[in-house]
């Protein structure tokens, strides 16, 4: 194996440009040498803030910088790249992921995986792929690498709340970026820029943002749901230009055993924010986002990780696997979160009552017909009771 | 049952040797309880059967509602012979419509005891006036739309106590024998210590009126009254309410603090008011007790209605189950809650004992304010901040014309 590790970034968005820092601050011997992007001006900005860094391993080309639909294939193709790191929309994810296990690549990929059964199926598929080539996965649910969240994960597991009887978990945000459109936009290119908002882009914002906190209660728990009951809407967020998303989200998961977790997530402004996750047993409480359990045997976390280093200490992991050569793959661990989050999302849609099994073998596939600039038609928003 | 009598009682009930008096009294006067029904629709009806079905020396004498035509469909219904009913004494001038029907009839001497039924945005102020005209109170749920209304129900309600009044409120699982003696279970220790609660009341949509040629704003809110905050306080407070008083009452407790989401996607027509569709509420009680509460009225959706409670040592169903240690199942007959409310209400009265649910049923009111609140703006907000919150959505009509209506509300604006 070579002693350096060269990484693509593909998606060059804000989170794959931080994706591509947080990689070069997490070891030595690694270098970013590739970038991909549907934008050429996203690319660009990518790009001059990486050079910005004055960090030796920023090693770009223009002949290693891709642009287009086919930009990632393009450097997936590239032999010295050991890495990639795939920060797209999540919709482009299954199609990345396949493309980056079957030519050898070592994967970060951003979460969520997917934005549909179809597509978790076809990730779990690669991932399986990618721990039989010997292909390092490792997924940006990042908690999972926060000290502070596996010391309050292990507590639970050894009893220290006794036995896990309810649970919640919150992603109350407020908004996140909206850029309108501009003339010559085709539909694609105002979908893509805008992919918040499109169900075929980023899967709402429970399973695009809210999976955060979902995976923790499946972790907390150790398990997924087996079904889930709940409602969404739009109230706030209701313009044009905001696609067919819903603002907010309330779900009741049931994990087996009649353990209920409620599942709160909004993006409004003005409103109160809070993120985080309670789980309550016979003998306390664990908040894993305050570091905290309360009850019988109280306990702090006093260690220094932080959110900010868990963004760093996940590549760091990443890192340290495939020089070991002992590759991590948490593909599985984030498609079952990813498709826990897909399912509150459907009950939510539909307002029927949502099972895993029913989750895991829908047909349900929002990708469009192709992937090229021109006219998309939206789906309309969706009524439950009418899906 | 006089007014005299009436005044005996309130009085009697203050000693226990006046009491032992009034019992004497009620033994050889008029027996009869004569009954006044503010609000004649459905709900309206029905108390007025459920009180004329409780049994005893029982008359319906006095009718008011805004409509003279549902006082008319009410009495073709309470009269029509295949339902049975005896003691429906109402003379047409007993009769009332309009916006003072219901002062009118609560100047009517002979009513000792009045059913509160017209749409809850009413409720502060026809319970005030029965408590002032002296009247013992039978008041459907809820009891107020907005926290103004809820603390001027608590303070006549404390009135009414004063005055020896009885007050009883239509959360009628509280005289349910199921939920009565799992509740009960569950207060001696049935699952352990209480860690958590869910309740949800979600079903499809209600009744809906549309416009017709000729109404005034006001006239076709009061007709439509389910769709408009002021009149019902949006489904979360005038149906969910049930279920929260349950959870009230299991946990002996009001909520210290909610957080919820809410909106509106199916019910989006014009039709529909400013209430919205769904409502998720996680309330905290305390002792870190959580409690989530769902509500939706949805047609085509997965229905459930009922609520659950998660303890140390098991889990309760206060409809009439609890697994845990020992497991139970409620096996007495079905009692109908409906009218049992109506001879617990009359046995005190009879009996000169002591009954009053308005603070009950004010705080259950307030609970799923405070939920509406919360997903109306936004806000985690606390009970203290709604218990003294100025929000009145009383637009005091007292006659039919112009009145616009509050826009949808909107989170993260509305504070």
């Amino acid at each position: 194996m070579r002693k350096i590790l060269n990484a693509g970034l593909i998606g060059c968005g804000g989170r794959g440009t931080g994706a591509a820092e947080n990689w070069l601050q997490a070891a030595k011997d690694v270098r970013i040498v590739a970038l991909a992007d549907v934008f050429a001006d996203r690319l660009a900005g990518s790009r001059a803030y990486l050079e910005g860094m004055k960090h030796d391993g920023v090693r770009l080309s223009d002949e290693r910088c891709f642009v287009g639909f086919d930009a990632y294939r393009r450097l997936l193709a590239l032999e010295d790249v050991d890495v990639v790191l795939l920060a797209t929309p999540p919709g482009f994810r299954p199609l990345h992921f396949e493309a980056a296990v079957a030519a050898g690549k070592h994967c970060f990929v951003e979460k969520p995986i997917a934005v549909d059964p179809v597509g978790v199926r076809r990730f779990l598929a690669a991932g399986r792929q990618a721990a039989e080539k010997g292909l390092a996965v490792v997924a940006g649910t990042q908690y999972r690498h926060q000290e502070g969240f596996q010391e309050v994960v292990r507590r639970v597991r050894e009893g220290w709340i006794g036995e896990i009887r309810e649970a919640r978990v919150f992603y109350n945000g407020g908004p996140v970026p909206h850029h309108a459109r501009q003339d010559g936009w085709t539909d694609m290119e105002d979908q893509i820029r805008n992919w918040w908002y499109y169900d075929w882009l980023s899967g709402d914002c429970i399973v695009e943002q809210h999976i955060h906190t979902i995976d923790v209660g499946n972790w907390l728990l150790g398990a997924h749901p087996v079904r889930a009951t709940g409602s969404g809407g739009r109230i706030q967020r209701v313009g044009e230009g905001f696609g067919n998303g819903y603002d907010h989200f309330a779900i009741d998961f049931e994990y087996a055993g009649g353990i209920h977790c409620l599942s709160m997530n909004r993006q409004w402004a003005g409103s109160d924010g809070y993120v985080g996750a309670w789980v309550r047993g016979t003998e306390g409480v664990a908040r894993p986002y305050e570091g905290v359990i309360e009850g019988a045997r109280p306990w702090r976390y006093e260690g220094a990780s932080t959110l900010g280093t868990a963004y760093v200490q996940e590549h760091a992991d990443l890192i340290a696997s495939i020089r070991a050569g002992k590759p991590a793959n948490e593909s599985a661990q984030v498609a079952e979160s990813t498709l826990t989050a897909i399912m509150g999302r459907q009950a939510a849609y539909t307002g029927r009552t949502i099972t895993w099994q029913e989750m895991t073998e829908s047909d349900l596939d929002y990708s469009p017909a192709k992937h090229e600039f021109g006219p998309l038609d939206v789906r309309r928003v969706p009524v439950p009771g009418s899906e | 049952m006089g007014i005299t009598r009436r005044q005996f009682l309130a009085a009697a009930s203050a000693s226990a040797v006046a009491l032992a008096a009034a019992n004497a009294v009620h033994a050889g006067a008029d027996e009869t309880i004569r009954v006044g029904l503010i609000g004649c629709g459905g709900r309206g009806t029905g108390a007025a059967q459920n009180v004329l079905e409780a049994g005893g020396e029982v008359e319906l004498v006095a009718l008011a509602d805004l409509f003279p035509e549902r006082i008319e469909s009410c009495l073709g219904y309470l009269r029509d012979p295949k339902n049975g009913l005896d003691g429906v004494k109402v003379d047409p001038d007993r009769c009332f419509s309009g916006f003072d029907a219901y002062e009118r009839l609560l100047a009517l001497g002979e009513v000792d005891l009045v059913l509160l039924a017209t749409p809850p945005g009413f409720r502060p102020a026809h319970f005030e006036a029965a408590v002032a005209a002296g009247k013992h109170v039978f008041m459907e749920k809820p009891v107020a739309v907005d926290p103004v209304g809820v603390r001027r129900v608590i303070a006549a309600g404390e009135q009414a106590a004063l005055k020896g009044l009885r007050v009883v409120a239509g959360t009628q699982r509280r005289h349910q024998e199921d939920y009565l003696q799992t509740i009960a279970r569950i207060h001696d220790g049935g699952v352990g210590e209480i860690l958590a609660g869910r309740c949800s009341w979600n079903t499809g949509g209600l009744w809906s009126y549309d416009r017709q040629e000729g109404q005034s704003d006001a006239e076709w809110q009061v007709r439509n009254w389910l769709y408009f905050d002021w009149l019902s306080g949006d489904h979360i407070v005038e149906q969910h309410v049930h279920n929260l008083d349950v959870m009230n009452w299991v946990l002996r407790a009001h909520p210290l603090r909610a957080t919820a989401v809410g909106g509106r996607t199916q019910r989006v027509a014009a039709k529909y008011g400013n209430i919205y569709d769904h409502f998720a509420v996680d309330y905290e009680y305390p002792g870190g007790i959580r409690v989530v509460s769902m509500c939706r009225q949805i047609t085509g959706c997965a229905d459930a209605v009922g609520e659950s409670v998660v303890g140390t040592l098991g889990r309760a169903n206060p409809a009439g189950s609890i697994e845990g240690l020992t497991s139970w199942r409620y096996s007495g007959n079905a009692t109908n809650p409906y009218v049992q409310e109506h001879r617990d209400l009359l046995a005190a009265i009879r009996e000169g004992r002591p009954l009053n649910e308005a603070r009950t049923v004010a705080e259950a009111t307030l609970t799923a304010i405070l939920g509406r609140e919360a997903a109306y703006t936004g806000a985690t907000i606390t009970w203290q901040e709604i218990l003294a919150s100025k929000l009145d959505l009383s637009p005091h009509v007292r006659e039919f014309g112009p009145l616009a209506m509050r826009s949808i509300p909107v989170p993260g604006r509305e504070r």
